[in-house]
């Protein structure tokens, strides 16, 4: 459209600075006079004592704007092993590689992830390989389901394409979960997954890849493998699983880190109903033919062990 | 005061056709009306006219004078849609504007001149937004229609006639700018008029006792008078573009990509109104005869042409018209883009418009369920879930603390369930055999839990389940049907 931009001068037809008899008009009363001392006093007293109390030099409060930046340019997923063995969490614009085929823990780790970033009002995407998603379970892990985008593609190809799109378009954290062993159609070309780490470095996405085996080749920032799973039984009922987290590359840090990372399945703990009764809110039926004590049915050993 | 804008496209028909065909541009092309040997040129491109191409010939004729002759019909939706185009590019302008067809806009501007420095100005902006749509327009601006369109008509363009001096500005003109009816336009030749103000100087009522109604009317246009008053359309639900082909399209490529420049001109139009499109209607035209329609709803509104042209391909391909294709037409149905206000301290936002595009590229990819916002459904079957629009709520305000975890063991579900063998040893469960990773002696095992669920329909499910860790460390969720058949539904991971 080429129209031109109309002239401004007709809409200030009253503040005509040639009039020498109108007063230049004051939106503003003038402050009251203070004297220099002061001034820096009355600031102090209208601050609340706590935080005038922690202000002590322009360097603490510098200090304090770094940690800011730095904190800002991760997203911790709020599990504290996960995040000490990564140095605070997944860092933005860096593409992160967790590779664990049996072990136990991967989704959950994914789903830490989305539920921290939507959590502070970010949008977060989840690329669902295999259609593992449920989005009620989700919700209980504190995900904000209205911040996720779920895509569900089919083969890798329609996942990479699909992440480079969602990338390109500024969300903050991008999943891209490849299932489980073996992963539908085939790998994805190394350039493909190169030219997806760019654009996040380019928008600034924090991207977590979650597969059975690696795939992202040097695309990677960092690999984290997981393995040892270990399921957690208590009278009778699955209460959690460890997973031992270990780290196989860093750019910038020294691989080889380990820790572990507890998971528990909800109200595990005081486990009353079955877990799947929170899981699934199923109607758990009163009259289980094998519960030892209210609605609790009891656990076997397998005829192998 | 009445002023009045008319913007005029010469060979409005050739102009129309070269707006659809820009390739043509430089090519020798004749616009032929009628068929067989009735056919006929009625405008030609500059490069036919210096070759000796001119209105009225025969095609015959043309071809003998100019073989290599580019011909092409008159075509009634390309002039539509430029027609449409005009109408738009005139609605930037103003908001009152007649329709007066073929070319013809007459565009209300009174008052419009505190947004330009002067007429002329307005009027070369107007020339300047036309041209942008592809048609090469000329702008009179007068207080009548008449004298606007007379303006707008001659050679060296903008024309500006002053309030009050039509009459002056008509007088020196050939009389044949008032487009006489013929029978009117040889009495008038036969009394030795030429110009326009000898005509106005004739008194009226002895113009009007030799020649009619028709004579006092051709009187008054000849002192400036025009009492007709401009009439504005309201503004179209919809926006057009189509063609008719020169010869029927088999494959999908070559229509693919004249729907392309096709949604071009519609995703131009829609972007000077501040609109984007919401669904698409395409209609074929078959051959021999018949049509093929279909719409396309899109999952935002974008303007997207690369989106848009892939629904259109994977529309094509899912569901083929059936036979060759001699014409069409696209209607975007336009809804306005999303907006947002973006906060400054809070979590950077995403633009509505981008991500409008990409989720309509993600459904072009994946289809229409496979991308969108998961919904926690209720019910009893772990398997359920929803899927709606992506519609992310606006960020808040101020960067939040991230919620402290809680440590949770999430579920990897299987959809559709995995059927397996379980094997019992008396009524333990001993092993479990399926694809994959499923495979393996028990460790452990829990359970049963039962779900009933849906009884009340006619699908009731009942199932047993149980949770089970296999020998390599893996716990998964597995339920015994009403039938007895075993599934594997989840992974705890």
């Amino acid at each position: 459209m080429a129209a031109t931009a109309p002239q401004l001068s007709w809409q200030f037809g009253l503040l005509d600075p040639s009039s020498a008899s109108r007063p230049a008009p004051t939106l503003v009363p003038p402050p009251p006079p203070v004297e220099p001392g002061a001034a820096l006093a009355q600031v102090r007293a209208t601050l609340e004592a706590s935080v005038a109390a922690r202000v002590r030099s322009g360097a603490e409060l510098l200090r304090r704007a770094a940690n800011n930046t730095e904190q800002l340019a991760r997203i911790p997923t709020t599990l504290e092993a996960f995040d000490t063995l990564l140095g605070g969490g997944l860092e933005r614009g860096k593409l992160l590689e967790l590779v664990s085929r049996r072990a136990a823990g991967r989704f959950s780790i994914a789903m830490a992830a989305l539920a921290s970033s939507t959590s502070v009002g970010e949008s977060a995407a989840l690329i669902d390989l295999g259609d593992h998603f449920d989005p009620r379970l989700a919700e209980e892990n504190g995900v904000d389901l209205r911040r996720l985008l779920w895509v569900r593609p089919r083969t890798v190809k329609e996942a990479v394409m699909s992440a480079e799109l969602i990338v390109a378009t500024g969300f903050q954290l991008v999943v891209i979960d490849l299932g489980l062993h073996p992963i539908k159609s085939r790998r994805a070309p190394d350039a493909a997954w190169v030219r997806l780490a760019r654009t996040a470095e380019t928008s600034r996405t924090a991207m977590l890849v979650s597969s059975p085996y690696p795939v992202t080749g040097t695309a990677s920032e960092a690999v984290v493998k997981g393995s040892s799973g270990r399921a957690k039984w208590r009278r009778g009922l699955l209460i959690g699983v460890e997973m031992t987290l270990t780290l196989e590359k860093h750019r910038h840090m020294k691989p080889g880190g380990r820790s572990v990372v507890k998971l528990f399945v909800p109200e595990a703990p005081d486990v009353v109903g079955s877990q799947l009764s929170v899981l699934c809110g199923a109607s758990v039926s009163g009259d289980a033919p094998q519960t030892t004590d209210n609605r609790q049915p009891t656990t076997r050993r397998g005829a192998s062990r | 005061m009445t002023r009045i804008a008319c913007l005029y496209v010469p060979m409005f028909a050739l102009a129309a056709r070269l707006r659809s065909e820009p390739e043509l541009l430089n090519e020798a092309v004749a616009i032929v009306e009628g068929s067989g040997n009735s056919a006929h040129v009625v405008a030609a491109t500059r490069r036919a006219r210096t070759k000796g191409i001119r209105p009225g010939l025969s095609l015959a004729q043309a071809r003998s004078i100019l073989p290599k002759l580019i011909a092409r019909g008159r075509d009634t939706e390309c002039e539509r849609t430029a027609q449409e185009a005009l109408f738009e590019v005139s609605e930037t302008f103003s908001p009152r504007v007649e329709d007066a067809g073929d070319g013809v806009v007459y565009v209300d501007i009174a008052g419009m001149t505190r947004h330009f420095e002067n007429e002329l100005d307005l009027a070369r902006s107007a020339m300047r937004a036309a041209d942008g749509v592809g048609l090469p327009a000329r702008v009179g601006i007068a207080a009548s229609k008449l004298a606007a369109r007379v303006a707008a008509e001659l050679p060296k363009s903008p024309v500006i006639v002053d309030a009050g001096h039509e009459s002056d500005f008509l007088a020196p003109l050939p009389l044949t700018r008032l487009s006489p009816q013929i029978d009117a336009a040889s009495t008038l030749r036969r009394w030795g008029l030429t110009s326009i103000g000898q005509l106005a100087n004739l008194p009226e009522a002895e113009v009007a006792a030799r020649l009619g109604d028709l004579g006092r009317e051709l009187h008054y246009a000849a002192r400036g008078i025009d009492p007709r008053p401009l009439i504005p359309r309201p503004m179209p639900p919809d926006f057009r573009e189509g063609m008719d082909l020169e010869w029927p399209l088999v494959a999908l490529e070559p229509f693919l990509f004249i729907a392309n420049s096709a949604l071009d001109r519609l995703s131009a139009r829609m972007e000077m109104q501040g609109f984007a499109c919401k669904r698409l209607e395409l209609t074929m035209n078959l051959d021999p005869d018949g049509y093929a329609a279909r719409a396309i709803e899109l999952p935002a509104p974008t303007r997207d042409v690369k989106t848009m042209l892939t629904l259109l391909r994977l529309d094509l391909e899912k569901a083929a018209p059936g036979a060759p294709v001699t014409g069409f037409t696209i209607i975007a149905h336009p809804d306005r883009p999303r907006r947002a206000q973006l906060s400054l301290f809070g979590p950077a936002a995403l633009s509505p418009e981008k991500l409008a595009t990409t989720v309509a590229r993600l459904v072009a990819l994946l289809g229409e369920d496979r991308v969108g916002m998961a919904l926690a459904t209720d019910g009893h079957l772990p398997e359920r879930f929803g899927i709606a629009d992506y519609a992310p709520a606006p960020p808040p305000d101020k960067r939040l603390e991230p919620k402290k975890s809680r440590g949770l063991l999430a579920v990897r579900v299987f959809r559709p369930p995995m059927p397996v063998e379980v094997f019992l040893n008396g009524s333990e469960i001993a092993s479990v055999k399926g694809e994959g990773d499923v495979c393996g002696a028990v460790r452990t095992y829990s359970g049963p839990w039962r779900v009933e669920s849906d009884w009340w329909t006619e699908a009731p499910a009942a199932r047993e389940y149980w949770d089970v860790e296999l020998d390599g460390g893996t716990v998964y969720r597995v339920y015994q049907s009403e039938s007895s058949e075993w599934f594997v539904d989840a992974r705890y991971e």
